[in-house]
């Protein structure tokens, strides 16, 4: 009995949204600093959108195009954006921690200093994206093609990078394991000399 | 007058005409002669990675390259500086069309592949009646 309470209890605060600002995100597809929690903001036209600051935790985004978005400093965690498009959106310094985003398009998105641990980015469009100072302590980016994008000073050590397309993908002062180091040089990445392969 | 004239002359300028009346189309199908190939026309733009990536690894892989020279005419638009065809809109970039001699459009791909998918797909486009 105690357990399904706590259960009940977890869920509801998961989905504890604000009425109002979700509201205003549906009607004028922009809600700084908002309440959103495990929303449900799916299958919805976002594009030029502006959430920064705001709290998309566990909220719902599936199918939904976020082009050209504004989620700086924004919580995306444990967000389910399988197949959402946030192509040249602006991530910095969000908290995509376990975000659910397999098959998502991130093209050109700017992720500086973001947290991703934990992310679920598997067979994700991923070109020309910016990953300086961003967290990616066992993200999942297999079978994601990342060619043309930029790392810096990212421990890649413990980043699941199997059949990631790599082409012209840059890294500069970057810790990585020797597997990945081989299939970076395989895949054309540009490796620069502060590159750590352990 | 003058203002109907320059509209007429901005409402040209947009205008890119027929698949077959594409100049590029034209001098890719006389290229052809009598084979019977497909016209690959890839629509590209300066910065994308995308393109890059199609254009000097995947279709310059050697069993992607043979299978392209012999059963295929690759075309190029940028998007931002050429006329782009009636009927041929895209929604990303790049953009892959796949036309007969008579200007058919048979397929469409959207966005990159590596080599050895891409290679299956010409196959299944050749295919295509």
């Amino acid at each position: 009995m105690r357990g399904l309470m706590l259960v009940l209890l977890v869920g509801v605060s998961l989905s504890a949204y604000d009425a109002e600002h979700l509201k205003k995100a549906l009607e004028e597809k922009e809600c700084i600093e908002c309440d959103l929690r495990g929303a449900n903001l799916s299958k919805i036209d976002f594009s030029g959108s502006d959430f920064h600051g705001s709290d998309l935790s566990y909220a719902d985004l599936r199918g939904s195009v976020f082009e050209m978005g504004d989620f700086n400093d924004a919580n995306l965690s444990g967000a389910k954006a399988e197949g959402t498009v946030f192509w040249k959106a602006s991530l910095e310094r969000s908290d995509l921690r376990g975000i659910h985003a397999k098959g998502a398009n991130f093209k050109g998105t700017h992720l500086k200093q973001s947290n991703l641990s934990k992310a679920d980015i598997r067979n994700a469009k991923i070109w020309k994206a910016d990953f300086t100072d961003a967290i990616l302590k066992k993200t999942d980016l297999q079978g994601s093609e990342i060619g043309g994008s930029k790392f810096i000073r990212n421990d890649l050590r413990f980043t699941k990078m199997k059949n990631t397309l790599l082409w012209e993908t840059h890294f500069s002062d970057v810790i990585m394991n020797q597997i990945q180091c081989q299939h970076a040089v395989k895949e054309e990445a540009i490796l620069d000399e502060n590159v750590t392969c352990r | 007058m003058k203002t109907l004239f320059l509209s007429c002359l901005v409402v040209l300028s947009l205008w890119g005409g027929t698949i077959q009346n594409d100049e590029q189309f034209k001098t890719a199908v006389a290229s052809m002669g009598s084979a019977d190939k497909l016209v690959l026309m890839i629509y590209t733009t300066d910065d994308c990675p995308e393109c890059a990536y199609m254009k000097r690894k995947v279709f310059h892989e050697k069993t992607v390259e043979r299978y392209l020279s012999q059963n295929f005419v690759v075309i190029e638009k940028n998007i931002h500086k050429s006329k782009l065809p009636d009927g041929y809109d895209y929604f990303g970039i790049p953009t892959m069309f796949f036309i007969d001699k008579a200007g058919n459009k048979k397929e469409t791909i959207i966005g990159s592949k590596r080599a050895q998918p891409f290679l299956s797909e010409l196959h299944h486009i050749r295919g295509i009646k």
